[in-house]
C-alpha cells in the first residue's frame, strides 16, 4: 500500500512538472502566445485599437489565463482549469482543445491498440519460435530479417508505403480515416473503410516493431530452455507443449510486459510524423497543425494528453507486474523490475 | 576395452544391470567419450555412492540410470531395469513415451541445486499436481501422499504447497523437491549431489532424512556427490568414477579402510579431515583427463605413483585380489597398492 500511494504520488509529480515545464517553455518561446493573439487582433482591427483589458480577456477565452497576472498566477489558474478538465480553446479551429482531443483521440488509441498488439502477438510468436530452433538456418534467417526491420524508421517504411502502395499502385488510400462518403455508423461499410485506411499506418508500425520484440522474446526464451527447471519438467513427464507454453513462454514474455506499457507510451509520440505522413485526423496530427498554426492551446492540450497516457501506462505496468510475476510481489523487492 | 572377469560386484539381487554403457559427444575437435564403458550392478533397496572428481563423469552416469542424457549426447550399451513386479525392461529400449512413464513413476531424480529445479512462477503445489495429473494419478490422493511426504520431512505442508520457490530457503526447496521426488512412489531415487549448494549442517540433515526415507520405503538409492566422507556415512556400497568409468566398487566401509585403487587413496588421502596432520594431507598431482584423448591403457597411469609399461600397455579389468570378491578394483597391482599409497585416514566414521 506504502508503495502504491508513494508509486501514484511520483507520477502525479512527473505530469505536474511536464505542466509546469512545457508552460513555461511555450511562454519562453520567441513569438509566444501573448504576441499571436495581439497580432491577430493587429491584422483584423489595425494597429490602433488594441487595448490591454481586450488582449487580457481574449486570452481568458483561449489560454484560460489572463496576460496582465503575474506568471505564477497565470499558471496556477491555467493548471487549475486543466485539472478541472478545460484546456482552453484552440485558436485555429476555434472549438474547445477538449473537443478536438475526444474527436481525434479515438483514431489514434485505434491505430495504436491495433498496431502494437500486432508487433507484440507477431513478435513474441516469431521470437518463440526462433529460441526453439536456434541456430538452424529459420533463426538465422530470421535474426538478421528482425535486425534490419527494427533498424528501419516506422516513418521512412511509412514514406516507402505511401510512395509504393498509395501513390504507384493506388491499392491504399493515401490519407484520412475513413471514405468520406460514409456517415460514421457500424456499419460493414464504414468499418471496411476505417480498416482500409489504416492498413498502411498500422503496416509501417508492426513492421518495422516487431524485428524488437521478436529478438528479446528469442534472448528471453533461449534462457528460459536453458533453465533447469525446463529439464526437471521434462523429467517428471510434463509434455512439451505444456512446457512451451507454462514454462518458457510464460516466463520469457514477463519481461516484454513492462517493455509493452512503454512503447504504449512512444507510440502515443510516435503518432505525431506517422498521422502527417498519412493525414490521418489523430491525436499527433493535430499536435503537428498546432505547432504549425502557432495554436498554444491546442499544442499544450494534447501534450498534456500524450504525457498522462505514457505516465499512467508505466504507472499500471509498475503497479500491476506483482500480479502477473509472483518473485516481485513482495513491494520492497519490486522496485528493482 | 573388454572386462572379461566377473562384474556382479557380488550383487545379488540386482535392481539395475549396466553393461557397456558409453555416452558420446560428437565435437569439432573430436569425439568426447565422458561416460566410458561402465559396467555397474546396483543391488534392489541400498543405497550406492558414487564419487568422483568435476568432470568425471558423475552426471552422466545419473543421467544415463534415467536415459536422460542431454542433447546431443549419444548414450549406448545396455541398461537393464528389473522392477520389484513385472518384467525387466531395457531402458534404452524403450520409446519415447515408455521411458516418460518410467521416469519419475519407478525412477525419480533430484538434481543439484534445488534452487532451480521448480518453475519460479508456480506454486510448489503446482508443480506437485502438475506430477500427478500427467502421469494419470489422483490428484486429491496424491497430493494426500503430497502432504504426508512434506511433514516426514519436517516442512509444513499446506504453507509450502502455496509458496512459490523463492519463497523457501534452500534447504525447504530441497526438501520439497525430495518429496516431489518421491510423489509417484518410485522404486529408484537418483540424487546427482543433492546437497551441493547447501550449508553443512543443512546437508548432515539431509542426510538423515534421506537415510530414513529410504529404510521406510525399500527405496534404491544412487547417491553421487563429490564429497566423499559426506556419503561415506550414508551408502552401503561406493563406487568410484574416474577418467568417466569405476575405477573401484565395493561395501562403503571395505573400500573406505582398505582401498584397492591408488586413485581411491589418493582421494582419501586429499581429503580435508581435523585429525589428519596438515603435513601429512596430499592433493592429487597433475589433472584429470579430457574426454576427448583419455589415456591408454589405465587411464591413471600419468598420475599413478605406481605405474609401470604394464599399466601404460594394458587397461586393467576390475578385480579383487587377494581380497573380498565384492570388492574390486581396476589396477594391476592391487595387492601392492597397501605399501605404495598408504591411507592416512585414521578413523572413519562409518556406522
Amino acid at each position: 500500500m506504502r508503495y502504491f500511494v508513494k508509486r501514484v504520488g511520483q507520477s502525479l509529480l512527473t505530469i505536474v512538472s511536464v505542466v509546469v515545464f512545457t508552460f513555461v517553455m511555450i511562454r519562453q518561446m520567441p513569438g509566444g502566445p501573448l504576441a499571436y493573439i495581439r497580432a491577430q487582433v493587429m491584422q483584423s482591427r489595425g494597429a490602433d485599437s488594441i487595448d490591454m483589458a481586450e488582449l487580457s480577456k481574449l486570452s481568458v477565452d483561449y489560454m484560460n489565463y489572463s496576460v496582465n497576472d503575474p506568471i505564477h498566477v497565470q499558471l496556477f489558474n491555467y493548471t487549475a482549469q486543466i485539472l478541472q478538465g478545460d484546456l482552453g480553446r484552440s485558436f485555429n479551429y476555434g472549438e474547445p482543445v477538449g473537443e478536438i482531443i475526444l474527436k481525434s483521440a479515438p483514431w489514434t488509441i485505434f491505430l495504436l491498440t491495433i498496431s502494437i498488439i500486432l508487433t507484440f502477438a507477431i513478435g513474441i510468436l516469431l521470437g518463440a519460435v526462433m529460441a526453439y530452433q536456434e541456430g538452424e538456418r529459420f533463426d538465422t534467417a530470421w535474426t538478421g530479417v528482425s535486425m534490419f526491420l527494427n533498424s528501419v524508421p516506422y516513418f521512412v517504411a511509412a514514406l516507402l508505403f505511401v510512395y509504393v502502395f498509395a501513390i504507384q499502385l493506388s491499392w491504399f488510400p493515401a490519407s484520412g480515416n475513413v471514405a468520406s462518403n460514409l456517415d460514421s455508423a457500424l456499419t460493414p461499410q464504414y468499418v471496411s473503410s476505417v480498416l482500409y485506411h489504416a492498413t498502411l499506418p498500422i503496416a509501417s508500425l508492426v513492421l518495422t516493431g516487431f524485428g524488437g520484440i521478436a529478438l528479446g522474446m528469442r534472448g528471453n526464451a533461449i534462457k528460459e530452455i536453458g533453465e533447469e527447471y525446463i529439464r526437471v519438467a521434462h523429467l517428471r513427464g510434463v509434455p512439451g507443449r505444456r512446457i512451451a507454453i507454462r514454462y518458457v513462454g510464460r516466463n520469457a514474455v514477463l519481461p516484454l510486459y513492462t517493455q509493452f506499457m512503454i512503447s504504449v507510451g512512444f507510440m502515443f509520440g510516435g503518432s505525431v510524423i506517422l498521422e502527417q505522413i498519412f493525414a490521418y485526423p489523430g491525436l499527433g496530427y493535430y499536435l503537428l497543425e498546432g505547432i504549425n498554426a502557432r495554436d498554444y492551446p491546442l499544442m499544450m492540450g494534447i501534450f498534456i494528453v500524450i504525457t498522462v497516457a505514457v505516465v499512467a501506462c508505466i504507472l499500471f505496468a509498475d503497479l500491476t507486474y506483482g500480479m502477473i510475476d509472483p518473485r516481485v510481489s513482495d513491494e520492497a523487492s519490486r522496485e528493482a523490475y | 576395452m573388454q572386462t572379461t572377469n566377473d562384474v556382479t560386484f557380488g550383487v545379488t539381487d540386482p535392481i539395475f544391470e549396466i553393461r557397456n554403457a558409453s555416452v558420446t559427444f560428437d565435437m569439432e575437435r573430436g569425439t568426447s567419450r565422458v561416460m566410458d564403458s561402465v559396467d555397474m550392478n546396483i543391488q534392489r533397496g541400498e543405497i550406492l555412492g558414487v564419487v568422483g572428481e568435476s568432470g568425471s563423469g558423475k552426471s552422466m552416469f545419473a543421467s544415463a540410470l534415467l536415459d536422460a542424457i542431454p542433447d546431443p549426447g549419444q548414450l549406448s550399451g545396455e541398461i537393464t531395469f528389473r522392477p520389484e513386479s513385472g518384467e525387466e525392461i531395457e531402458l534404452l529400449q524403450q520409446s519415447e513415451s515408455e521411458i516418460k512413464q518410467i521416469r519419475w513413476e519407478e525412477i525419480a531424480m533430484v538434481f543439484q541445486g534445488a534452487m532451480s529445479s521448480f518453475n519460479p512462477t508456480m506454486t510448489i503445489g503446482d508443480h506437485f499436481e502438475e506430477t500427478l495429473d500427467v502421469h494419470g494419478y489422483d490428484v486429491d490422493d496424491g497430493m494426500e501422499r503430497g502432504r504426508d511426504l512434506l511433514s516426514e520431512l519436517y516442512l509444513e505442508p499446506e504453507q509450502v504447497l502455496h509458496s512459490y520457490p523463492h519463497e523457501l530457503s534452500g534447504g525447504m526447496q530441497q526438501r520439497a523437491l525430495l518429496a516431489m521426488s518421491l510423489l509417484l512412489d518410485p522404486e529408484v531415487l537418483v540424487m546427482d549431489e543433492p546437497t551441493a549448494a547447501l550449508d553443512l549442517l543443512m546437508q548432515r540433515s539431509i542426510i538423515e532424512l534421506i537415510r530414513k526415507i529410504g529404510q521406510q520405503r525399500d527405496l534404491t538409492i544412487v547417491f553421487i556427490t563429490h564429497d566423499l566422507p559426506l556419503v561415506a556415512n550414508l551408502a552401503d556400497r561406493l563406487g568410484v568414477l574416474y577418467a568417466f568409468e569405476f575405477v573401484e566398487v565395493g561395501p562403503a566401509n571395505d573400500v573406505l579402510t582398505g582401498s584397492k585403487h591408488p586413485y581411491t587413496r589418493a582421494l582419501l588421502n586429499s581429503t580435508p579431515n581435523l585429525h589428519t596432520p596438515r603435513e601429512e594431507m596430499r592433493p592429487i598431482e597433475g589433472k584429470s583427463p579430457d574426454p576427448v584423448s583419455v589415456p591408454d591403457g589405465c587411464t591413471y597411469h600419468p598420475r599413478c605413483p605406481m605405474s609401470d609399461d604394464n599399466c601404460v600397455a594394458a587397461d586393467p579389468p576390475f578385480q579383487a585380489g587377494s581380497g573380498a570378491t565384492d570388492h574390486q578394483a581396476k589396477c594391476h597391482y592391487i595387492d601392492d597398492v597397501n605399501e605404495a599409497v598408504p591411507l592416512n585416514l585414521r578413523e572413519v566414521h562409518n556406522e
